[in-house]
């Protein structure tokens, strides 16, 4: 039996089988070159099994000079190879990878222009030589090539660059950094062996077959070693991605099942190609078809047209580098139904800062809106109805206060009748008394003025202003119920306090509703001391602050939690919502309204507000 | 300022309205006076002018009213002619019944204004002319004697010399010297003169001694 005849072509095709698998491995998986310099090493090592097997079973000179001089290319393609597969592991100096690729290609020329092939000038001979199980096989002898060192040269030259390459990785410390090291070193060992077996038996130092295709062997199965951790590695990940892909899997469904169950839509806005993906929820939401495209002119459409621009605009500004957008706004539904939706999201950019995606929640807030408005209507309504009231009260001292004009202005009138009838000349008289007319009307207009100011329904309108101002107003409208009720008023007003932000008419109101409170509680004592209220104003230094105090009864402790609910009242006439709507006035300008009993008795209600941009005037 | 022409003193702490009712009545021939609250009135007001207060009621610290019982306090004669802004009825009443002569809301037409005080000043120009005569009676009735006050309550009573002295136990003769003397003192001429006089005295009914 030959037993070289079976082996030779076992060792070929099992490489071409490894050649074959990597080669599938490449093709599935174009960014894996190491698979495809591998192949190419392994079908070089093929081809040189299969020169060996020729050359060692020839008889024919011709065919051996042949052979000897075209393995140089199938080794030029190994060394190639071989770089390549240890630079796609990103190691390797590149100007060595060119040196040995420079010699080899030198190797390659000289070995088809002097003498017969690169390692004879001319073969002389081919012996028989008996080798292990009786074989025999085919030696060639003859005058070696001077050049035939260029091929030890590149073998040595590519020993460097892996080593070299195994050194850098191995600095590098990593577990797999070093195992590639290993692996390098390894290869390289394994071609040293290869390469030197094939040039002794050339030179004729030892009678051996060409065992370069089986030294080769263990080369590509490091090599191949090397490659298949990485499938396998691979392997792993699918699996780990395939688990981790499952609990995704659920977790949307949990995930979806809560924003149906929350009705939230879910969407991602792919900026760069104006494509909107979303939930079959947000579709619902927006009124859009299941099978409809949609960009973002297409949700626009969807708006409220006093809605649209203003969020255009907001969301392109936006785009410019802040990393939310949240808003409100009107959809309207297919039937024109109106539906609101609170947007929540998150911007992403790419290192550019240019915007990639947008990708947030939307939700239905129609019934939170119509409750908001419906809550607003009421407040709105309660502070009228408020207003009214205190108008009630205060109506005997309005028309007081309309009387001391009217009174002085018919009495004035009157008088000029009298002198202009009488024989003297009282022609300077007529002219003073003229004036205080004409000052006595510009002062009930300016009581009907503030009046209808404080009447009017009118839209809360926040505004800078000085609440000393605000307190004066109000003391000129109350100033003659309160002489009246011979009730007293000493303000003590600080120049130094800051603007707030505030509605004027709703602060009057508050005053208004303060000071008459004081003044019922005052005004029943006989003893005139106690029939004074004091108005503080001051800066606390986080807010302005403003006392109304008293000097009556104070405020039974029990009364004192209850004052400001709604429909509580002491009063047999009261309507229990004075306080109430104070609270809910002074809520909305972000203060404070709270109520205190007095050491020296008598009650006292402070408020405060937040200065205007936090600067002292 | 003197006190025998009428003057009408004004309160008010509104200073315009103060202003427009003094130059009113100036321009109907009145002397004015003007105060811009209680307080001031009471400082600087001589009880002995002639002439009557126009008062408002809503005043800061004392008001028209109290004013009113301070006035009364002190038995002033001034008569109160109230000008209120918002005057009720109980007000009104309250002041009526302290001796207001009148109770008047703003605005006041002139002319209603101008009656009042007319009146007013009629009222207490009678008043100090029977204050003046009834304190001239009175310090005719103070120079007489014990004894002539005696014979002067028994005259009065209707009783004759005669009764008298029997009473008295003295003789009819001293009696009528008495008698002659007192009359000539509350100057007198009839015995009729004379118990007109006593009543106006307010010593008919009850006993002189």
């Amino acid at each position: 039996m030959n037993w070289i005849n079976i082996v030779w072509p076992m060792i070929a095709s099992s490489i071409l089988t490894l050649a074959l698998l990597h080669l599938i491995v490449w093709f599935k998986q174009k960014q894996q070159r190491a698979h495809l310099f591998f192949s190419i090493t392994a079908i070089s090592v093929a081809f040189i099994n299969g020169m060996e097997l020729i050359v060692m079973r020839s008889v024919s000179l011709n065919e051996v000079v042949f052979l000897l001089r075209w393995v140089q290319v199938p080794l030029l393609t190994i060394w190639v190879a071989i770089i390549c597969y240890v630079r796609c592991f990103n190691t390797g100096r590149l100007w060595l990878a060119y040196m040995v690729c420079i010699l080899r290609v030198c190797a390659l020329i000289l070995d088809f222009t002097t003498g017969q092939n690169l390692f004879f000038s001319e073969i002389t001979s081919l012996k028989q030589v008996a080798i292990l199980g009786g074989e025999t096989i085919t030696i060639a002898q003859g005058v070696l090539n001077p050049w035939y060192i260029l091929g030890p040269v590149s073998m040595l030259a590519l020993l460097v660059f892996m080593i070299d390459a195994s050194i850098t990785l191995w600095h590098q410390g990593t577990d797999t950094a070093r195992r590639r090291a290993v692996i390098f070193s390894c290869i390289a060992f394994f071609l040293l062996v290869s390469v030197g077996q094939a040039v002794l038996v050339n030179v004729g130092l030892i009678h051996s077959p060409y065992l370069a295709s089986i030294s080769f062997m263990p080369t590509l199965f490091v090599m191949s070693h090397e490659l298949s951790y990485d499938v396998i590695r691979s392997a792993k990940l699918a699996q780990s991605l395939q688990i981790s892909e499952n609990e995704l899997r659920r977790s949307e469904q949990r995930m979806e099942l809560a924003m149906t169950a929350a009705e939230l839509g879910l969407w991602e806005w792919d900026i760069v190609h104006d494509h909107i993906w979303c939930t079959d929820q947000a579709r619902v939401l927006y009124g859009i078809n299941k099978t409809e495209r949609i960009d973002f002119e297409r949700v626009l459409k969807t708006l409220h047209h006093e809605d649209c621009e203003p969020t255009r605009l907001t969301i392109t500004t936006l785009l410019a580098g802040c990393d939310n957008y949240e808003g409100e706004y009107r959809v309207i539904l297919p039937d024109n139904q109106i539906r609101w939706l609170a947007v929540r999201s998150r911007i992403e950019y790419n290192h550019h800062q240019q915007p990639l995606r947008i990708i947030g929640v939307s939700i239905d807030i129609t019934k939170r809106k119509q409750a908001d408005l419906d809550m607003q209507k009421q407040r709105n309504a309660l502070t009228h109805l408020s207003r009214v009231t205190v108008l009630g009260e205060l109506s005997g001292a309005l028309a007081h206060e309309l009387n001391q004009p009217l009174a002085a202005i018919l009495s004035n009138a009157q008088a000029a009748q009298r002198f202009l009838t009488s024989e003297n000349n009282h022609l300077d008289e007529v002219h003073d008394i003229l004036q205080d007319i004409v000052d006595e009307d510009k002062r009930a207009a300016d009581i009907i003025q503030r009046l209808r100011l404080i009447l009017k329904n009118a839209d809360i309108q926040f505004r800078p202003l000085n609440v000393n101002y605000v307190v004066l107003d109000v003391l000129k409208l109350v100033n003659s119920d309160l002489k009246h009720r011979g009730v007293t008023v000493n303000s003590d007003l600080s120049s130094d306090i800051p603007l707030v932000t505030a509605d004027n008419v709703l602060l009057q109101q508050v005053l208004l509703n303060l000071i008459m409170n004081a003044c019922d509680a005052v005004s029943d004592t006989d003893c005139i001391e106690h029939r004074q209220i004091h108005i503080h104003t001051q800066w606390t230094g986080t807010a302005t602050q403003v006392a109304v105090k008293d000097y009556g009864t104070g405020i039974k402790k029990d009364d004192m939690e209850h004052i400001f609910e709604r429909f509580f009242t002491t009063k047999a006439q009261g309507m229990g919502l004075g306080l109430a709507i104070c609270r809910t006035i002074i809520d909305a300008h972000k203060g404070q309204l709270w109520a205190e009993n007095n050491n020296g008795g008598g009650a006292s209600f402070y408020f405060t507000l937040p200065s205007y941009y936090g600067e002292t005037t | 300022m003197n006190a025998s022409i009428p003057t009408v003193s004004i309160v008010d702490d509104d200073i315009s309205v103060l202003k427009a009712v003094a130059r009113l009545l100036r321009s109907a021939g009145f002397n004015t006076a003007i105060f811009s609250s209680a307080q001031q009135f009471l400082d600087e007001h001589n009880p002995n002018t002639l002439g009557c207060l126009v008062l408002d009621v809503a005043m800061p610290k004392i008001n028209g009213l109290e004013l009113q019982q301070i006035l009364t306090a002190q038995n002033s004669e001034l008569p109160i002619i109230f000008l209120t802004g918002h005057g009720d009825i109980p007000m009104s009443v309250r002041a009526i019944k302290q001796g207001a002569v009148d109770f008047l809301t703003k605005p006041v037409n002139d002319s209603d204004l101008i009656s009042a005080i007319q009146n007013a000043i009629e009222t207490n120009q009678m008043t100090r002319q029977e204050r003046t005569k009834l304190n001239e009676l009175q310090q005719r009735f103070a120079m007489l004697t014990p004894r002539e006050r005696e014979v002067l309550s028994h005259v009065i009573s209707g009783k004759k010399n005669k009764q008298i002295a029997l009473e008295l136990g003295i003789v009819e003769k001293t009696i009528k010297v008495h008698r002659a003397h007192l009359m000539e003192k509350l100057q007198v001429k009839s015995v009729a003169e004379l118990v007109m006089l006593s009543e106006r005295l307010g010593i008919l009914s009850s006993p002189l001694v």
